[in-house]
């Protein structure tokens, strides 16, 4: 047991030492799934609204696919995205392979469906006398919209909750995108992986708590917007 | 010119017909009350006024124009007020504001919300900062009517505008909406139950039964089971066991209609000349209301589970001295009884 009290005694050393190599996962991190998050929001939230708010043939099944990519194992998509990045792969003169960005394309993958899914359950779950007054004071097919998500804007920010939870967690993508390059894409959660399989449990806990200190930032940061609202 | 002009206008949900309006006018600034039972297509009308549907065949005219959902002139100048509002989830303030804003209208924007909030009755100081779930129904629904007012609409469409509220309220939503047609010319169109509405301050009432409108005043629908009896005709018989008697319906219509110009009231065994087609129903009044003209009075009998609303000269009324509780009977030519 006594390497678990270590971890916790470590973690604290490591972040009031400002240690170099842990603050460059911490900062790998946050740069990857940051992008992540935000390309999944900027395309999410459209696609999840016009997926709850129009009724169109195939909706069903639309549906159906996207709740089915809720269940994407992370190695598939780090494997499908090693391939479309690597060299001879049809985006591989992108140069996009073992890089942020790269491990950020393989997130949004992850991260899109869960967007979609909870902010089209959240449209179709908001009141049906919304629109009709959106309407009737005058409101144009884009401000219905606007309006409609600001509206939602708590099962949004659930979406986001969740979908953030996931890419900060995720180690597959990461590793197989990113290579777990020290300094340059090792993440905190490809710096676990590397540590346990080194034997130094003490270090993959300390990691795992920064992990989880970054995770709670960002929920009383969202926590406070939904106050707010 | 009127404001608008409907030409055989069909609205379907899915196959079924919610509403068939042959001709319909309505003159601007007038207001007009819209009446009938639940599911008679009221509501679908309302939207239709409101070019927040458009009907699945025919056209619907608006200044004399053709009128589409979205289009500039709908947006700027129409509005409706659901029967059950929703207030979106801001405060008072932001609510009332809305319709200004999306239309980039935010000039004296804190001045004009407390104007509205007047109108409705609401101290601006007390309710503006007020989220949407601090209201009562009441207060709801007058801040949903303040978010219309504050647009200075040509039109103001009110669904069941005092269905779920306090007198009071009533009073009040009833105050501002007369207000927004002496001030602006605003043209009401109000879907309602309400006889102050109706008779008190409405122009003219239209009957609608079954998405058809009904042009002989407040018709008495009355729904089966129908026998058929020993002359061939229908019967139908009433919770007290009188027999009202009907001619058969065409195919695919299922309720008949009493039309109450078509109806006579006698006090019972005072009839003169007994008439051979005329059948008799005894039932007793239950409301007498002056209408705004001072020379008619629509008069409300019970006849077993019917009411009857008939239009009559105030001097009849006093002439077969008429007060609630009265006993008399009505007389109606069952051939006359039309099917919907």
């Amino acid at each position: 047991m006594n390497f678990i009290q270590e971890g916790f005694a470590q973690a604290v050393t490591l972040l009031v030492n400002f240690d170099p190599a842990t603050y460059s996962a911490i900062s790998a991190t946050l740069r990857a799934s940051s992008l992540a998050m935000a390309a999944s929001l900027a395309l999410g939230i459209p696609l999840g609204y016009l997926l709850g708010f129009l009724d169109f043939r195939l909706k069903k099944q639309v549906r159906i696919v996207v709740n089915t990519l809720l269940s994407l194992p992370t190695v598939f998509i780090g494997l499908v995205i090693y391939a479309l990045l690597t060299r001879k792969g049809p985006l591989g003169e992108m140069g996009l392979l073992f890089s942020i960005p790269g491990i950020a394309i393989g997130q949004v993958i992850l991260a899109l469906p869960i967007v979609v899914a909870l902010t089209a359950t959240a449209v179709e779950a908001a009141d049906s006398k919304l629109r009709l007054t959106l309407m009737s004071l005058g409101a144009n097919r884009r401000q219905i919209a606007a309006g409609t998500l600001w509206e939602v804007r708590l099962g949004i920010l659930a979406a986001a909750v969740t979908a953030t939870g996931r890419v900060l967690t995720e180690v597959g993508i990461s590793l197989m995108v990113g290579g777990n390059i020290k300094w340059h894409t090792r993440t905190i959660t490809t710096a676990i992986a590397l540590e346990t399989s080194k034997g130094e449990f003490g270090m993959g806990i300390a990691l795992g708590l920064v992990l989880l200190l970054i995770a709670l930032a960002v929920n009383m940061f969202l926590a406070g917007l939904r106050r707010r609202s | 010119m009127y404001l608008y002009q409907i030409r055989d206008a069909d609205h379907f949900y899915g196959d079924k017909q919610v509403l068939s309006i042959a001709d319909l006018t309505i003159a601007s600034a007038s207001i007009t009350g819209l009446i009938g039972p639940n599911g008679s297509g009221k509501s679908t009308l309302l939207k239709l006024l409101g070019f927040l549907e458009e009907p699945t065949y025919g056209t619907i005219l608006f200044q004399g124009r053709k009128a589409a959902p979205f289009s500039k002139v709908v947006r700027s100048r129409i509005t409706l007020l659901p029967q059950e509002p929703y207030l979106m989830r801001r405060s008072v303030f932001d609510n009332v504001a809305y319709g200004l804003k999306v239309r980039g209208d935010t000039s004296g924007l804190r001045d004009r919300v407390g104007e509205a909030l007047t109108m409705v009755g609401l101290e601006s100081e007390n309710f503006a900062r007020r989220k949407w779930l601090a209201l009562s129904g009441g207060e709801a629904q007058r801040v949903a009517l303040a978010a219309r007012l504050i647009l200075k609409p040509n039109v103001l469409l009110l669904d069941e505008p005092t269905a779920s509220v306090d007198a009071n309220s009533a009073r009040l939503i009833r105050k501002a909406s007369l207000r927004a047609r002496e001030e602006w010319g605003t043209t009401l169109v109000v879907a309602t139950h309400d006889w102050q509405w109706l008779y008190e301050t409405c122009d003219s009432v239209l009957h609608l039964l079954h998405g058809r409108l009904f042009k002989g005043g407040l018709g008495c629908a009355v729904h089966g089971p129908w026998r058929i009896g020993p002359n061939g005709m229908l019967h139908k018989e009433l919770e007290d066991g009188q027999l009202l008697v009907a001619p058969k319906p065409e195919e695919g219509k299922h309720m008949a209609v009493l039309d109450p110009s078509r109806l006579t009231i006698t006090l019972p065994g005072k009839d003169i000349l007994p008439e051979r087609d005329r059948n008799k129903l005894n039932g007793f009044v239950i409301r007498l209301f002056l209408e705004r003209n001072g020379a008619t009075v629509q008069t409300a009998i019970k006849v077993a589970e019917l009411v009857i609303t008939i239009r009559m000269e105030r001097n009849k009324i006093e002439a077969l001295r008429l007060y609630p509780g009265k006993e008399i009977s009505v007389s109606y030519a069952p051939e006359k009884i039309e099917w919907f």
